[in-house]
Order: C-alpha cells, then structure tokens, then sequence
C-alpha cells in the first residue's frame, strides 16, 4: 500500500515533467496555427496574424500560457482544438476506443502467437526450426512496419481480392465488421512485435531450462508439458512481460503511421494531424494521454511481477 | 427558372470536349511532348452514353482530410473539397472556366467598374429551408471581411468598400477600386460561400455547414469519412442526379487504389506513379488535365547575388525544364509561365515559353556579364519533404548549378517551419528568413492573383522587395480596365517580361489525375482541381 502510494506521487512527478516537455516542445516547433491557416502563399497580413494569435491566447507570455493550460487540466478541461473547434476532451474519447483496440488486439495476438513459437524454438532440436525462427526474428526486427502495411493492402488486394469495409465501424456496433477492419492494421502492427516476444521467449526460456530446478522436476518424473509450462515459463515470463510492457510504448509511436495508412480515425492520426496543423491543445492532450498510459502499463508490469514471483515485494 | 444562369448547357460539352482532351492528354503524350500537338486546354470530360438518370450514390476517396468546413477561413484546398458542394455564391465557373450566373442571376456593372449590383436568384433555399435573401449575402461578405474572421482570402474582396442591401433580392456592391477578378474570386469559392445570416455566431462552422449547394452535409467525422445527400430543393431542378456521397478519407495512394480497383470505391486522385498501376485495370477511366497551380521557386531578390536580373536568369537558362518535369511530376505536367498552363487564354502558349531547352553556355556568358565569370558563389534553397515533388525539382537544380560552378545548399524543413520561414522572409522585406523558397502557386480568380501581390511593390507577397518600374504602370493598368482583348495583351507583355527578369522560376503545370469508375457518366474535369462537376455526374449500369 505504501508502495503504491508512492509510486502514485512519483507518476505525479512525471506526468509534471512530462507536460513541461511537451508544452516547450510543441511551441517551439517553428510556425503556428496562423502560418498553417494563412497557408504557405502568405495571404495573412500582420494585423490579421496578430488578431487569430490573440484569439487563441498565443499572444501572452509562454509561462502564463502553460499555467493556464496545466491548472484547466487539472480541472478536468483539456481546452478547444484549434481547427476544428471541438472540445479536446471529447475529441479524445471518440478516438481512444480505435487506439486502445489497436494496441489490445496486437498484444494479445502477439501473446497468442510468439510466446508458444518462442517456446517451441527454445525446446526444438531440429535446425530448421531455430533458422526458421531467427530469420523471421531478424525480418520483424528490421522491417518497418509502414512498409509490411502497404504490403498488407496490396498482397489482400491483388492476391486475395479481399478488402474490409472502407467506413469504420465500432466494434459494439458490427463487431464482426470492426473486426475486418482490425485485421490487417493488427497483422502490420503485430509483426514486428511478434519477432521481439519469440526471441525474448526462446532465450529466456533456454536460460530457465538449464537450470538445477528443470532437472530435479524432470527427474522426479513431471511429464514433459508440465515441466515446460508449469515450472520453466513462469519462471521465464518475467523479461517476457517486462518486453510486451516496453512494447506498448512501441504501439502507441507504430499506431501514428498505421492508422493513417488504414485510414482508421484514431488518437494516432489526430496527434499526426496536430502537429501537422500546430493545434497545440490537440497535441499536447495526446502526447499526455500517451504519457500517462505508458506509465500506468509500467505500473502494470511491475505489479505483475508480484504475482508472477511471489518472492518479489515491493517497499 | 429560365434566366441568364442556364446558358451554361450540360450536352454542348461533352463530345466535342472530351475528343479534344484526349488529343492533348491521351496516350503517353507527356511533359513536352505536349508542345508537338496543337496546344488545347479543355479538360477531359468522361463520355455520356445515354439519357442523364438519377439516383446511386457515389463513394469517393478523398487523399487529403479537409481538416475544417468552414468556408472562409482555410487555406487548405482540402477543406474546399470539403464544403464545395454545399456552399455557393454568387458566380460560378463552367468547364472553360468562363464565369457563370449561380445564386445571383444576373449584374450590372457600373460607375467605371466601381460598382457591382446582383440581382438574386429568388426562392433559393438553405438546407435547413430558410429562403436566401439579400441579407443572407451581406452577411457572407461582411464575415470574410471582418478581420476577426481573419480569412487567408480576404485579398480576394479586400477592394470591396461597402455591401449593401438595395431588397431583398438585390444586393450593390461598391469598390474603392475597380478590381475586374471580382466575379472570378466569387466563382472560385475559397472564401464568399454563402450562408444563412447569424449561421457562424450560432454554430461550429469548422464542423457543421449549412449553404444552397447541390448537396446537403450529413455527417463529418473527421479523418474518416463526409456523407453528403441529394439536395432536393436545388435550385436548378434537373441536379444533382446522385442520391448522395461518401467521400472516405485514405492519404496513403495504396489504399485508395486497392478499393479503386475492387470497386469499392468509384473516384480517386492519383499521382502519375500511381495511374501506372492501373494499366489495364478494367472498368476504370483515368483522365487528366492541367490544373490552375503552378510549381516554382520564390526568391528573395534582396539578397546578392540574386539581387541582379542576369545571375536569376543565368541559374534559370541552365535547368532543363524537361528534366524537371520528368522527375519532379513524373512526367504529368505542362511547363507554365507565371500564370499556369490552362488558365484559359490567360496563360502563355508553352510552346513560346523561354528556357524549354536548357543553355548552359548562355548561362556561363550571362554570370560572366553579371561579374561571375567562374561561377563561385553559393546560394541556398529551401523545401520541405511535405511536398516531394518540390523537393526533387530543388535538386534538380542544385545538380544542375555545379556546371556553373554555383553551390545551392538544399536546406529541408519541416512544412510549417517552412511556411514560417517564407513568411518571416516576406515580413521583414528579405532582411531574414531565407533566400529561396520552393512551392506553387495555386488557383487565383484571375491572372492579377499570379502577378500584382507578388511582383507590385505594393504587393502584399512580394519576395525581398522586387520592383521593375517599367512594370509597374502595365501592372496597374491591367487591374483596372476590364475590355478582355487589352487585358489580355498587357498580361503577355508583363509575363514576358516577367520571365526574362526571373524574380521567379516557374516550371510547371502538374495534370489533375483523377481515376473514376467508367459506371460515372459526364463528370468533367475542372481547371480549379474542383470537383464541382459532380453535381452533373450520374451512374449508370
């Protein structure tokens, strides 16, 4: 409890850092939302830049401008876009469903798939099987997973002749139709992740297998699966956990150019667009949620830590 | 109905039209290879088999989110693709970009070219069925010139003194000058869409929007999709034919063109690569036509060398102008002068274009004149990887330049940092900013929208400063008269000379790719890269 407590206090401490970064960062990027409305001809004149700044509050000094911002934040008010002139706040509820269910759908496909090839690379003796894994390994490493998304939508296409519904549904109103749609925004994105998790499995899972604790159990006759699921994985889920938490951090920067690609109306394109457009609320609202997801999966990970190995506790 | 405003005819275009698009686009005619054939600026149009029906619905990729519906306060010409069949105003353009009659039916011209009276078109309803009077107009032009509007358009009308309300159907306009673009600016919509009195103060308009167009807006859900349905009360009664449209949101070309191919989609713009891939597809007509923006790079001509007429002209003579057509725009475009290729009769004919062939020895003799005789100084180029194509013809450039012995450092940026770049150079009269700036100008409402801001010394966009005082009176002088035959001939003279003292380099007009699903009948292409034809188009079996 008091861990928890402090933990807490320190996710507080670096969300506050966390909006000092991304409030210097985004106004410091050169040109504002007037350069982007005037457009690259220049057709605003200086008086009419200097009523849009005022009109947006981009006239008074920065340190006012992020007290504001912080203090309507802590109220709950994540203030009005710029281009759009919607609530942020809203504006993220509407989009976080498509991101969350991007990210959910890769981690648990990846769960699925890499954790038992992981574990059969790491028990099979046959060398085909170890190249097999290693060099898919290497590709889902290197490849971009932009790249395996163009790919996906013209081998579907052209080979398979099959396209999802172009319109986005939500999932609670045609699942089966969603879940088209999900696939290959999924398929691009679980690729890469796919790779990291067999190696981690296979490694972590080679290092528990030699140890003293295996033997005594194959030895006093625990069939074979036992010992491999029972003894071996728990003991090696530790790094595989810690790297699928990392992973959601990867997700959220891969569901920036996917979502684009697929054209699915997420939180990735609208912070992609932010920036594009310098709506600062827009971005800066994004990039916290971002922040605060990312913590709170670390949380996560660390708690399941506790009951993946009773012997950890926290202080 | 009746009136001035049906001249326009939906059948005298059609064959006659699309044969001659096809003489000057068909094939693999590209680039230069345009200048052998006679030269002939009609768009394409898709070829009508049979009588007009209505109804379907049309399912569109739209390749850029337009990001905002309001009418008047984008520069973003998708946000145009977004509201241009909802709103309209008082003018209108038809296929040959002549201007036409829309929710004003007629005017009169008076008091020198000072004074413009519109007579409205009378029982012309809002989608929400309130009928569009003359306060409804006042109101739409007072908004866009409001400061706190702040519309990037606002030059456009800015000669507009005074709009007042003569009745209910007539609305007079008067000018502190004369400014014959007026009723081109109208028709070309960036700003002046007309809508309901009060409309802006009640509602969102970057998301809702209400005006007289030929399709009504039904929902706008940012970065995915823009459902429009048939406005039943059009006021020409015979249109739209649909019954509506989805316009679908996909940036990336590979996912316009998957649905494109599976007819998932019936409409898409592409990028020359992009047409190659459908070779063959069947069921799909690709048509292509110069669109009203022209590529080029600005200069601040403030800064020496580039201060001096001759070291411009020598960088210019040395590019090969061909060879930035094949690579930046792959082949798909025009050269064009300072008003883009296609412009009506307000461009110049390409095949009279100087600097087609590249002269690298005339390039050498003119520096050495200018005192450069080795070349030896460097300049810097800036463009933004936003826009690929600007990208590839700076260093079409660059490479070039080395034969001179002149260095151009090619600086990439971000595209906002890139627009502030350029503004800042413009603010500070070339003092800061940069020197060259790669981009393009897009549509204006007639010729004076490529010239005055940019080359006038009272011009609101001139790079560094630049004025040439034999230019200024023809300048002016073609702002004011507004007989088409003399206007027409001082543009010639000032783009010619314009040319030759290079304060720009333009290159060229890039065709307007658009792919559509051969069941789309009688869509036309517009000069405007619009798609304001699609209120004529109808489906067929």
């Amino acid at each position: 409890m008091r861990y928890l407590i402090r933990r807490a206090l320190w996710t507080i401490a670096a969300l506050l850092g966390v909006s000092v970064v991304i409030f210097l960062l985004v106004h410091l990027l050169p040109g504002t939302i007037v350069d982007i409305l005037g457009g690259g001809e220049g057709q605003l004149s200086p008086a009419q830049r200097a009523a849009v700044m005022h009109q947006f509050g981009l006239d008074r000094p920065l340190l006012v401008q992020y007290a504001y911002w912080l203090s309507s934040i802590a109220r709950g008010d994540f203030g009005w876009s710029f281009r759009s002139g919607q609530p942020v706040g809203e504006l993220l509820v509407s989009r976080l469903p498509i991101t969350v269910e991007l990210a959910v759908l890769s981690v648990v496909g990846v769960s699925v798939v890499g954790v038992p090839l992981g574990i059969l690379a790491s028990v099979s003796r046959s060398i085909r099987v170890k190249t097999l894994v290693q060099i898919v390994g290497l590709l889902g490493l290197s490849v971009p997973n932009f790249w395996i998304a163009v790919l996906l939508i013209i081998a579907a296409s052209y080979l398979f002749h099959w396209l999802p519904a172009l319109i986005y549904v939500p999932p609670w109103a045609q699942p089966w139709v969603n879940l088209q749609q999900m696939f290959l925004p999924v398929l691009s994105l679980a690729l890469g992740l796919a790779a990291v998790v067999v190696r981690m499995t296979r490694s972590s899972m080679l290092e528990v297998l030699g140890q003293d604790f295996v033997k005594v159990a194959q030895a006093k006759g625990v069939p074979a699966w036992r010992v491999l699921l029972r003894h071996a994985l728990r003991n090696a889920l530790i790094p595989i956990v810690t790297v699928l938490g990392l992973q959601m951090g990867y997700l959220l920067g891969g569901v920036v150019i996917t979502e684009q690609i697929f054209g699915l109306p997420g939180l990735g394109w609208m912070l992609l667009n932010g920036v594009y457009q310098r709506d600062y609320p827009v971005v800066q609202a994004t990039v916290m949620l971002f922040a605060v997801t990312f913590i709170l999966v670390n949380l996560g990970v660390d708690l399941i830590y506790t009951y993946l190995d009773p012997r950890i506790r926290y202080h | 109905m009746g009136g001035s405003a049906r001249s326009h005819s939906r059948r005298r275009l059609s064959r006659r039209a699309f044969l001659a698009g096809g003489l000057a686009f068909g094939g693999s005619m590209t680039g230069l290879d345009l200048l052998g054939g006679p030269w002939n600026p009609t768009p394409a149009v898709a070829a009508a088999a049979g009588t007009p029906r209505r109804g379907g619905t049309l399912v569109l990729a739209q390749e850029v989110d337009p990001v905002s519906l309001d009418p008047d306060t984008n520069s973003n010409f998708s946000a145009l693709q977004g509201y241009e069949h909802i709103y309209e105003s008082l003018t209108m353009y038809d296929e040959r970009m002549n201007v036409l009659a829309c929710l004003a039916q007629k005017w009169e011209i008076s008091d020198g070219g000072k004074t413009y009276t519109f007579h409205l078109r009378p029982n012309v309803k809002f989608h929400n069925g309130q009928t569009m009077t003359a306060d409804d107009v006042k109101y739409s032009i007072d908004r866009v010139l409001d400061p706190k509007t702040a519309s990037p358009w606002v030059s456009w009308f800015s000669s507009i003194k005074e709009t007042r309300v003569v009745d209910p159907l007539t609305v007079q306009m008067n000018l502190d000058a004369p400014y014959p673009d007026l009723l081109g600016s109208f028709a070309g919509l960036r700003a002046s869409g007309i809508m309901p009195k009060g409309f802006a103060e009640r509602e969102n308009t970057k998301i809702n929007a209400v005006g007289t167009g030929p399709f009504k807006l039904v929902e706008y859900a940012p970065q995915d999709h823009i459902t429009y349905v048939r406005n039943a009360d059009y006021w020409d009664k015979s249109l739209p034919y649909l019954d509506g449209m989805t316009f679908k949101v996909l940036t990336e070309e590979n996912a316009r063109l998957a649905p494109l191919r599976a007819g998932q989609v019936q409409y898409a713009v592409l990028s020359a690569q992009g047409v190659a891939q459908l070779e063959n597809a069947p069921g799909i007509t690709v048509m292509k036509a110069p669109n009203a923006r022209v590529a080029l790079h600005y200069i601040n001509v403030s800064k020496k060398p580039l201060d001096d007429a001759r070291v411009r002209r020598a960088l210019r003579m040395a590019v090969d102008t061909n060879e930035v057509i094949q690579k930046a725009a792959f082949g798909a475009a025009a050269p064009s002068g300072p008003v883009p290729t296609g412009y009506g009769d307000w461009a110049l004919d390409p095949k009279t274009l100087p600097y087609l062939k590249p002269d690298v020895d005339g390039a050498k003799r003119l520096l050495a004149e200018a005192g450069y005789p080795n070349g030896g100084f460097t300049i810097e180029l800036r463009c933004s990887p936003q826009y690929p194509e600007f990208v590839t013809s700076t260093l079409v450039v660059q490479e070039t330049l080395r034969r001179l012995n002149v260095t151009a450092n090619v600086v990439q940026m971000e595209w906002g940092a890139f627009v502030a770049a350029h503004n800042q150079e413009i603010q500070t009269g070339g003092k800061e900013g940069g020197e060259i700036f790669a981009s393009a100008n897009t549509f204006r409402p007639g010729p004076d929208g490529y010239i005055y801001p940019y080359f006038s010394s009272k011009g609101t966009l001139n790079d560094g400063g630049y004025s040439n005082p034999n230019l200024e009176p023809l300048m002016s002088e073609a702002r004011a008269i507004s007989n088409r035959d003399q206007r027409r001939s001082l543009y010639v003279q000032i783009q010619r000379t314009l040319l030759e003292d290079s304060p720009n380099w333009w290159w060229y007009a890039k065709s307007n790719i658009e792919a559509l699903s051969t069941k789309v009948q009688v869509y036309s292409q517009s000069f405007t890269g619009r798609r304001i034809f699609l209120k004529k188009a109808w489906l067929g079996s």
